[in-house]
């Protein structure tokens, strides 16, 4: 009899302490929910067309052959090739983020940070980078300016 | 009145309130060990605490006049720097006092770890002083952003882009720490915010926890039980002691930072403010970390693109993440220290971390030629440089085990040199000829304890 009554209060006792964490769990995510919708910053609302250089990117692009612009809500690099073919490449490196160049001399997309390499298409030619770089679509319109359009190449 | 007797009706004052008579008599009977080993390993913990409080107080200063902002953060410093009268000198001892911190501490952590000082029952000291560790690394990073500089933007983008390899939760805490995809100034205020309230307050409740255990515990006695000598009273002896090398410490930094106001030039230790952060452009080469970061840095550009099925830099997260929780879990893991034995197999842990962080941190620097390697030649030169230079450390650091200390348990740390031997002297890829030395130490190290077993002899080899 003592006994059963003993099970019974165990079973109570579990009963409300299941109550009881459950009441903690969701009391700390009433409390951590906003703080951590909080910390998460909102989407960039980068424009989604296309977009045109400024004078002073296309002056740069003309002076360096490349210039990294932000666009698409990235950075992309924008440079002229040897047969002066507009291209446009995300700037950011598939390794470790940092921002990439063009080296003209080389025909290669370099990474100073990791010294990772890659083709004029974005093609991981050596070095760590996992994966290519994304590649956007480039083209002078009718009035000589330069456009970069969303559309991956 | 004397001056005793103020003293003396003062202090009686205080007790009749608060008790301290208890608290008093305790820290007459508190001890310190004496005899089996320098004395030295006592005060680092002190020493790096003496850096923290100087890095308040600095830093409280460096608040008065530093404003995050697109606009104001690197110019701030400039005019701290430039025009605030001392603000230089304000800077260069926040500068100083930051790197030599973490030099006590890293030698702090060595110290204790080579001694065993985290057997039972300080387990919970160990974890704590390496949560610290963490901290201080925290304060390390974040601090460097603050001045919004090219260096310090482009270390900032690959230091977050790390944390993208977390599984799961990756993504979201790499736009938690940036503030948005990319290192903004969203990320600096960020930063700014973690530097100077999340992380001081953190760090003052865990070293707050951290001097509890050890005022409760006293400090380590050494492994091999009392040296049959008297233990020095902490108070005031080692008390005074302590208080003296802060003076020397306040000493050394004071004159650094006079005569070396941006830094010692060596790679990862400067902080010349250089030209503003540019988002726009493109990064440059020899961009590295601080020089307490190097090793991570040079271990991501060891790993290949894609490996097991795992981006190169997914995988490196997970290496680094498995050797520091093996790092913490010692205490649980080094069974013969629990059972206060020599454990000789985890004091060679610890050299082989010792040329295992060495051999990388060198190499990262690029020790051995004058301008950034770019070339599979160059980085052949500075491998091997790092490796001859790493194996000569090592083998001065043998000749002091072996004659000092009468170490005779070496498996580990020459796997670590093979392995430093193999890629930087005969040019083999440094993963497999870290592969390679591991297996080859695992085997040799099970075979050890496959004979102990079989034979029955108990207790350690030595």
């Amino acid at each position: 009899m003592s006994q059963s009554l003993g099970e019974t209060r165990h079973t109570r006792r579990r009963f409300l302490d299941l109550l009881l964490g459950l009441g903690a769990g969701g009391w700390l995510a009433t409390v951590f929910y906003p703080v951590l919708r909080y910390l998460t910053p909102l989407p960039s609302a980068g424009p989604g067309g296309p977009v045109k250089l400024n004078p002073e990117q296309v002056t740069a692009l003309a002076k360096q052959s490349f210039v990294i612009v932000p666009a698409l809500g990235k950075r992309i690099l924008v440079f002229q090739d040897a047969a002066q073919k507009l291209r446009a490449l995300d700037a950011r490196c598939t390794h470790e983020g940092c921002t990439v160049k063009f080296v003209p001399g080389e025909s290669v997309i370099w990474c100073a940070c990791h010294n990772g390499r890659f083709d004029l298409d974005g093609r991981v030619i050596s070095g760590p980078p996992p994966r290519p770089l994304a590649q956007y679509l480039a083209h002078q319109d009718a009035e000589g300016g330069v456009v970069v359009t969303p559309q991956q190449a | 009145m004397s001056n005793g007797d103020t003293r003396g009706s003062l202090l009686r004052w205080l007790d009749e309130r608060y008790e301290l008579s208890p608290l008093l008599a305790y820290m007459r009977h508190k001890e310190v060990p004496v005899g089996a080993h320098p004395m030295v390993w006592y005060y680092l913990g002190g020493a790096t605490l003496f850096f923290f409080l100087v890095q308040v107080a600095t830093g409280v200063l460096l608040l008065m006049y530093y404003q995050p902002g697109e606009a104001t953060s690197y110019e701030s410093i400039r005019y701290i720097a430039t025009k605030v009268p001392f603000g230089w000198l304000v800077r260069a001892i926040h500068c100083w006092s930051a790197h030599l911190m973490i030099v006590s501490l890293v030698i702090h952590m060595f110290s204790t770890m080579l001694l065993k000082a985290y057997r039972p029952p300080r387990e919970l000291t160990w974890l704590t002083g390496f949560a610290l560790f963490g901290i201080a690394l925290g304060f390390g990073f974040s601090g460097y952003l603050l001045p919004w500089n090219e260096l310090s933007f482009f270390a900032t983008s690959v230091g977050t882009d790390s944390v993208k390899s977390v599984p799961v939760i990756g993504h979201w805490l790499l736009l938690v720490m940036r503030g948005g995809e990319d290192v903004t100034i969203h990320t600096l205020y960020r930063f700014f915010a973690a530097h100077v309230v999340i992380l001081p307050v953190a760090c003052f409740a865990l070293v707050g926890v951290h001097l509890l255990f050890i005022q409760r515990q006293g400090m380590a006695p050494p492994l091999h039980g009392a040296s049959g000598r008297k233990g020095m009273p902490f108070f005031p002896n080692f008390a005074l002691r302590d208080l003296l090398l802060w003076l020397v410490c306040l000493t050394g930094l004071a004159s650094l930072a006079v005569l070396l106001p941006y830094g010692p030039s060596l790679p990862g230790m400067e902080w010349e403010l250089g030209a503003k952060a540019d988002p726009l452009a493109p990064a440059y080469p020899g961009i590295k970390p601080e020089w307490y970061f190097l090793w991570i840095y040079q271990l991501l550009k060891e790993f290949p693109p894609h490996l097991f099925g795992l981006e190169g830099p997914e995988l490196c997260l997970l290496v680094v993440g498995l050797l520091m929780g093996f790092w913490a879990m010692i205490p649980w893991l080094d069974r013969s220290a629990r059972r206060n034995r020599p454990s000789p197999a985890f004091t060679d842990v610890g050299f082989a971390a010792i040329y295992f962080l060495t051999f990388l941190t060198l190499k990262a620097a690029d020790l051995g030629v004058a301008v950034v390697p770019t070339t599979p030649e160059e980085t052949a030169v500075v491998a091997k440089v790092c490796a001859a230079v790493t194996i000569a450390l090592a083998a001065g650091a043998t000749m002091l085990r072996v004659g000092l200390y009468d170490h005779d348990w070496f498996v580990l740390s020459t796997a670590a040199l093979v392995h430093v031997a193999l890629h930087g002297l005969l040019g083999w890829d440094y993963l497999e000829a870290g592969a390679a030395c591991a297996a080859a130490a695992a085997l040799i190290v099970a075979a050890g304890a496959l004979r102990r077993s079989s034979s029955s002899s108990p207790g350690a080899s030595s």
